[in-house]
C-alpha cells in the first residue's frame, strides 16, 4: 500500500473491480422486504386536494377510521399549482431539474394541509429522511405525512420531448412502496381507474378493471392516468407489482381498496 | 392548468427550441474516487496544485467520487438484499468523506463543502475566486428507481455530476481518472485496448465500449441534454494534464454532443 508508486488502496469486495458504470455485473441479489404492512396511498392533488372540503372531508373520514386496521403512509400529489409552475418555468425557458425542484413546492404544500386536519388524529407531517422512523410513528398510531415528489429535483433527466419532468408524484409514491417493499399502491383519484380514452372528455370511455403494464404499453393511449415512468418502474419493480387506482371521490372506496378489494383499476406488473 | 400532464400533446407544448443558460461559464470537474483518491497523496497532492493554481483563472466546481468505500458499501448492501433504495441512499456518505478530505487540502485556496443541490449559492462563491467540492451522486435516494438490468443503482456518480452541469448550462465536463480516457474495453483488463481520442456521441452509440469508464446514464441523458457540449475524460496522474484540458486542449479523449467543425 505504498503511495510512492501510486498503487490504490483498496478494499476487498465483490464489486472491487467492478467498473459500477453499467449493468454487466452478475450478482446474487435477494432483497429483503422492509416494510411490506405499510400501506402506501396517495392522494391526489389536481384529482382531490384541489376540490377542496367537498372532496377531501369524507376520505379523511374514511382515513381516520382505516389506521386503526392499518398502517398508512398519505403521499401528497400536486395538482393545479404544480402545473403553473411548469407552464411559468417552460415559458421562461428553464430546464427540466429546474421545474422539478420547484414543482416539489406543491405536493409539499399539499402534505401540511393535510397534516393539519388530520393533527388530532396522529397526522404527522414527514421529510424524506424521515422514512427511517416509520417504525416509530406506525407503533405511536400516527399517520405519515409526506410529499408524493421524487427527491430528484436538478437531477431530473431532461425528456425527448417538452419540459414536464417524468417522474413527478406518481412516480415518488410507486417508488415509495417499492422501496418499503410493499405489494400494492393505492392512488386515490378522482377516476375509477383507466379508461380507454379520457372520461372527462369522452363520457362513454370503457373502463379498464385488469390490466398488465405491457399491454398498457401496447395501448399506446395518447393520455394516461398516471405517468408513464410509473407503468415502465412496474414490469421491473422487486416489490410493488400492483398499482390500484380508485375513485376517491366514491364514498367507501378508499375502504374497499384498503380491505383487498380490486375496485378501480388494477395495473400489474 | 387543469389539462393532464400525461397527455403527448401537452407535454409536447411545454418544449421549445432554446433554453436558458444558468451557469453556462462554470466549468465541472470530476476527481475520481478510486482513480484518484485511493491513490493517497501521490495522486491528489498535484492535482491539488493545480487546481490551486486554475482556480485564478478559470471558475470551476469539483465533484468528488467516493472509490472502492462505494464498491465495498454496494457490496455489503446486495448482499444483505437491502432494497436498492437503500443502496443508493448508502453510498454519498462515502463520497462525502472525499470531500472533506479535498476541502482540507484546498481551504486555504479558497475552496469550500457545498451541497450539491445549493446552486443558488453558487454565483457569490464563483465572484469570489472560491473553489465548491460537491459530491457527485445525485439525490434519488430511497427513490432510486429499478434498474433495468442488473442489481446496481444505476443512477450512478458520472451521471449525477453531469445532470449538475446540464441543469445549470455548463457547457465543459472534465473527468480525471487515472486511465488516458475512453478506451473500446477496460484498459486495466485487456493489454490490448485500444484508445478513443475523439467522438461524437453518436459516434460513440454506434459502437458503444462494453466496459465503460463513465456511466452508461450518461450518455443516455447527454442525448436529450441542451447544454453540455463537451464531456473529456483525462489521466490525472499525468502532471498538467488538468491544466491543458481546461485551457481547452484535446488531452486524452474528447467526445462532443456534435460534430466539430
Amino acid at each position: 500500500m505504498s503511495s510512492a508508486d501510486q498503487r490504490q488502496m483498496s478494499i476487498a469486495s465483490a464489486l472491487e473491480h467492478a467498473t459500477m458504470t453499467g449493468s454487466d455485473i452478475d450478482f446474487d441479489y435477494e432483497p429483503v422486504a422492509i416494510m411490506p404492512e405499510t400501506k402506501v396511498l396517495k392522494i391526489g392533488g389536481q384529482s382531490i386536494m384541489d376540490r377542496g372540503r367537498a372532496a377531501l372531508f369524507p376520505l379523511l373520514e374514511e382515513i381516520v377510521v382505516a389506521k386503526e386496521t392499518y398502517h398508512l403512509l398519505l403521499c401528497c400529489g400536486g395538482g393545479t399549482r404544480a402545473r403553473h409552475i411548469y407552464a411559468v418555468a417552460s415559458d421562461l425557458e428553464l430546464p427540466t431539474g429546474v421545474l422539478a425542484a420547484t414543482g416539489a413546492y406543491v405536493p409539499r404544500q399539499n402534505a401540511r394541509m393535510l397534516q393539519m386536519l388530520l393533527a388530532k388524529h396522529g397526522g404527522i407531517f414527514i421529510l424524506d429522511d424521515d422514512y427511517v422512523k416509520l417504525p416509530l410513528y406506525f407503533q405511536m398510531g400516527c399517520i405519515p405525512i409526506a410529499t408524493g415528489m421524487p427527491p430528484f429535483a436538478y437531477w431530473e433527466k431532461p425528456g425527448a420531448n417538452g419540459r414536464i419532468p417524468a417522474n413527478r408524484t406518481d412516480a415518488g409514491v410507486f417508488l415509495s412502496a417499492e422501496f418499503l417493499g410493499a405489494p400494492r399502491a393505492i392512488f386515490v383519484k378522482d377516476e375509477a381507474g383507466l379508461f380507454e380514452d379520457d372520461p372527462k372528455k369522452n363520457p362513454s370511455a370503457a373502463h379498464i378493471p385488469r390490466i398488465s403494464a405491457a399491454e398498457l404499453l401496447r395501448l399506446d393511449l395518447p393520455d394516461l392516468a398516471v405517468e408513464r415512468v410509473v407503468i415502465d418502474y412496474l414490469q421491473r419493480a422487486r416489490f410493488c407489482k400492483e398499482l390500484q387506482i380508485i375513485n376517491g371521490l366514491e364514498k367507501g372506496m378508499l375502504t374497499r381498496a384498503l380491505a383487498g378489494e380490486d375496485v378501480g383499476t388494477i395495473i400489474h406488473a | 392548468m387543469r389539462e393532464s400532464l400525461v397527455n403527448r400533446e401537452v407535454v409536447a407544448r411545454t418544449g421549445s427550441d432554446r433554453e436558458y443558460e444558468i451557469l453556462p461559464h462554470v466549468n465541472l470537474i470530476s476527481l475520481g474516487g478510486r482513480s484518484i483518491f485511493d491513490r493517497g497523496r501521490s495522486a491528489l497532492l498535484p492535482l491539488v496544485d493545480e487546481i490551486a493554481t486554475l482556480r485564478r483563472k478559470y471558475p470551476m466546481v469539483i465533484g468528488v467520487g467516493g472509490g472502492t468505500r462505494v464498491r465495498h458499501t454496494a457490496s455489503v448492501a446486495l448482499d444483505l438484499g437491502l432494497p436498492i433504495g437503500g443502496v443508493a441512499q448508502l453510498v454519498g456518505a462515502m463520497e462525502e468523506c472525499n470531500a472533506v478530505f479535498l476541502n482540507a487540502l484546498l481551504a486555504k485556496h479558497g475552496s469550500l463543502q457545498m451541497p450539491r443541490d445549493h446552486f443558488w449559492e453558487l454565483s457569490l462563491y464563483i465572484d469570489n475566486g472560491m473553489i465548491p467540492i460537491v459530491i457527485s451522486t445525485p439525490p434519488y435516494h430511497f427513490w432510486e428507481p429499478p434498474p433495468e438490468r442488473g442489481s446496481l443503482p444505476a443512477h450512478g456518480s458520472d451521471f449525477g455530476l453531469f445532470m449538475l452541469a446540464e441543469v445549470l448550462g455548463m457547457k465543459k465536463i472534465i473527468f480525471v481518472k487515472d486511465q488516458d480516457g475512453l478506451f473500446d474495453r477496460d484498459p486495466a483488463l485487456h493489454a490490448d485496448a485500444r484508445l478513443i481520442p475523439r467522438a461524437t456521441l453518436a459516434e460513440l452509440e454506434k459502437d458503444m465500449p462494453k466496459e465503460l469508464i463513465l456511466d452508461e446514464l450518461l450518455f443516455d441523458a447527454w442525448k436529450n441534454a441542451r447544454h453540455v457540449e463537451r464531456v473529456q475524460i483525462i489521466n490525472g496522474l499525468i502532471p498538467d494534464q488538468l491544466t491543458k484540458a481546461l485551457a481547452g486542449e484535446d488531452v486524452g479523449t474528447v467526445l462532443t454532443k456534435e460534430k466539430r467543425a
